[in-house]
């Protein structure tokens, strides 16, 4: 009872509480317990610990310290199967989330990207930093097509490394090039990344993956600067190839050519969205066809790849599902500890300037992407932030046409944000994909030293979005506008 | 030049072979890990129907035919093949966790932390959605649940009641994969499975004991009204009940295994 007083000068009970419930679930996670089960475990221990320890003893707890009861009991948790029902099973959005995983397996299947590298690198071959180049462009166009972020940076990897070694690129470049490319997948409309946040945003799909278009080309734009700028200052690092063929008409022919089936894939999905043929979910469905074709056409889909991609498809639906399930457990717990609030004072005390609540958000993302992947965060904290955002009631231009504008605005800093949770040591997703596929003389000190400035150059892009917010609100509202 | 790209090119595409995460420590699987994999192999078709519903779908929109129920189907066949995913993920070890240290842990120790996982965290929370999602189910069924619109995809108690059944599906899953670490570190018995999923078990006898007593009153007193039969003295103290059968149950199957083990031992 001493503890709690003491503890009562610092915080109350329920901040307290909040606060363990959060130190037990990182606890697990560094234990290796995988993510949905830790959510649901500490979900289930604090629900126990309200509802068999802490209300029954409510009136002697708050003798000494502030105490507001959980109200926990079995017979309110039936209230969670009209949540699941309703937000993830009968939700029509999400249907898009199968179908662009399926849509990017597809695609790795097509063998598009193989033909691409083989075009582009007789085009710039005997270009300084012509090869890395190459595959940043790839990256760039298998992001438009593909959500998952490993499969592209696998792929962009197998293809890229073995070519970038033989030409004796510098290791740290040759891998932060891939990893950043690869990476690139998850802001450029359509992601599954983007899916899920406008589900828990409740803002609108198509806004989300329009708005997202400039602001990941920029990013693309700038890795490009980038590559190009090392190699003028640092030749050595991209050394040119020792026999270089001179650019023909037929080069240009075979690049144009190996681009168009990608191109057209775009066009599908992003097009039908734009001009208003079809909503998100159904320009998914027609991506998806339009994969399963463009693998038909390269001869390499038979029933068994067929088989093994709507299985993979399955696989990582689930493990998306398992963190949406137990996410919303989670939350459910957490809200009748009082904690939503608790973390919304947190954030909107840290200053005055709305601007500066914004930053203080961002920068508890980025150093989260230091430990967590992008489905956590975005299933965890977003929730937590939209009450944030909606009360700061920022003036960002919606054009009249672009509902909550600044929701749309900060989702898509955040999504620029969690690009560098791929890429941040210790645990960065593309940077242990990238690993199984390299050679041992490259290690993952190569690799961390290689992402650094990649790094920096997405933090460079994410200022200019926080600057320019119209960038993010222009194109939905011009696709939006009639 | 030219042609070193050709090799890099065609062992690219070979090493970017897809594979079938079913497959994935075949070897190791237990019943109850080859139905949920087979079961999920099946429900993985719904994808491509889903493709192709969404296609059709928007085909005959551009010809001016709405069809409600093809709306209805596409989030219903996308939410009964999500839960199936869920244990089929269960399965294949597929659920996302931080490795940072984990990878550097030893095999035994690897096996521990998935068993407390599976049996003390996710197992409790899968009975509890499972029970939640009955009641659910059972609930849209009594009422005759339909669909918001007019001419939409009716009878969706047959969904909901389908949702129960996926949970026990991934209960099935959790199960196996619980039996399969048990086995890295210990010899499988069954009062050793009822520790390592100590709050499950707990639950579920208590929810047992439950259903089992609600039926016997319905059947053998016949005056009742049905929602006076939880206030029965014998499902008003299930909790306790449950525990005692739980503690019969682990008694019986510890003393069958020792004699199990002094038989081995005497042979």
């Amino acid at each position: 009872m001493e503890i709690l007083s003491l503890i009562g000068t610092v915080l109350n009970m329920n901040q307290f509480l909040v606060l363990m419930l959060f130190l037990t679930f990182i606890f697990m996670l560094f234990r290796g317990i995988p993510v949905a089960f830790a959510l649901v475990g500490v979900g289930l221990l604090f629900g126990i610990l309200g509802e068999f320890v802490l209300d029954p003893n409510a009136k002697a707890i708050s003798q000494y310290i502030d105490f507001d009861r959980t109200r926990i009991t079995y017979k309110k948790l039936f209230a969670i199967s009209g949540r699941f029902f309703g937000g993830v099973i009968k939700n029509p959005v999400l249907v898009a989330l199968p179908m662009f995983i399926f849509m990017g397996l597809m695609l790795d299947q097509s063998g598009v990207a193989q033909k691409m590298m083989k075009a582009m690198q007789a085009l710039f071959g005997s270009l300084r930093g012509g090869l890395a180049l190459s595959v940043m462009l790839i990256g760039i166009i298998l992001a438009a097509s593909t959500g998952v972020i490993g499969a592209s940076v696998v792929l962009l990897g197998v293809m890229g490394i073995p070519t970038m070694m033989n030409q004796n690129y510098n290791k740290e470049i040759a891998t932060g090039t891939i990893a950043a490319s690869g990476t690139l997948g998850i802001l450029i409309p359509p992601s599954i990344m983007l899916v899920i946040m406008s589900d828990q945003l409740a803002i609108s799909l198509g806004d989300l993956f329009m708005g997202a278009l400039f602001p990941g080309l920029i990013l693309g734009g700038l890795y490009i600067v980038f590559i190009i700028l090392y190699g003028i200052i640092n030749p050595k690092a991209m050394p040119l190839p020792e026999n270089r063929e001179p650019v023909s008409m037929k080069v240009i022919m075979d690049v144009a050519v190996s681009v168009i089936p990608p191109l057209l894939l775009i066009l599908l999905v992003l097009g039908s969205i734009f001009f208003g043929l079809a909503t998100p979910t159904e320009a998914s469905g027609l991506g998806a066809m339009g994969a399963t074709l463009l693998a038909l056409a390269s001869r390499n889909l038979n029933f068994k790849v067929f088989k093994d991609v709507m299985r993979q498809t399955l696989n990582t639906s689930g493990y998306i599902v398992g963190i949406f399930i137990a996410a919303s457990f989670f939350a459910f717990i957490l809200r009748r500890y009082g904690g939503d609030e608790i973390i919304e004072n947190l954030v909107t005390g840290a200053s005055d300037n709305p601007y500066v609540v914004i930053g203080f958000i961002l920068f508890i993302i980025f150093c989260l992407g230091f430990l967590l992947d992008w489905i956590e965060i975005t299933l965890i904290i977003m929730p937590l932030m939209l009450p944030v955002v909606l009360a700061l009631d920022l003036p960002v231009e919606g054009y009249g046409v672009v509902d909550n504008p600044s929701v749309v605005w900060f989702a898509i800093l955040v999504a620029v944000t969690l690009q560098t949770s791929f890429l941040t040591p210790p645990v960065g997703f593309a940077l242990f994909y990238l690993k199984g596929v390299c050679p041992p003389e490259i290690t993952l000190g190569h690799i961390y030293r290689g992402i650094i400035p990649f790094v920096l150059v997405q933090l460079l892009g994410l200022g200019i979005v926080f600057y320019f917010p119209e960038l993010s609100t222009w194109l939905p509202a011009i696709a939006y506008g009639n | 030049m030219p042609d070193r790209t050709l090799d890099v090119v065609e062992v690219a595409a070979k090493s970017i072979a897809i594979s079938d995460p079913g497959d994935r420590n075949k070897e190791e699987h237990l019943w109850g890990d080859r139905l949920v994999i087979g079961v999920g192999n099946i429900v993985a078709w719904i994808f491509p129907i889903l493709m192709v519903a969404i296609v059709i779908q928007v085909i005959i929109r551009k010809f001016g035919h709405n069809q409600a129920w093809l709306d209805d189907a596409q989030w219903w066949m996308y939410g009964f093949a999500m839960l199936t995913a869920f244990g089929y993920a269960i399965t294949t070890e597929s659920h996302v966790r931080v490795d940072i240290l984990h990878q550097n842990f030893s095999k035994k120790k690897k096996a521990r932390i998935e068993v407390f996982g599976l049996g003390w965290l996710l197992l409790p929370f899968l009975g509890i959605m499972m029970d939640v999602m009955m009641h659910y189910g059972w609930a849209s069924w009594v009422a005759g649940e339909g669909s918001d619109s007019a001419n939409g995809l009716h009878m969706l108690y047959l969904l909901k009641l389908s949702l129960p059944v996926l949970f026990f599906l991934g209960i099935v899953a959790a199960w196996s994969a619980m039996v399969r670490h048990v086995a890295r570190f210990t010899e499988v018995r069954f009062w050793k499975l009822i520790i390592a999923a100590f709050p499950f078990a707990v639950f579920a006898a208590e929810r047992i004991f439950y259903y089992a007593s609600w039926w016997f009153v319905r059947l053998t007193n016949s005056e009742i009204q049905d929602r006076r039969i939880s206030r029965e003295p014998l499902l008003e103290a299930s909790t306790y009940y449950g525990f005692g059968l739980l503690v019969v149950i682990f008694v019986v199957s510890f003393i069958i295994a020792r004699n199990k083990n002094n038989n081995k031992e005497a042979a």
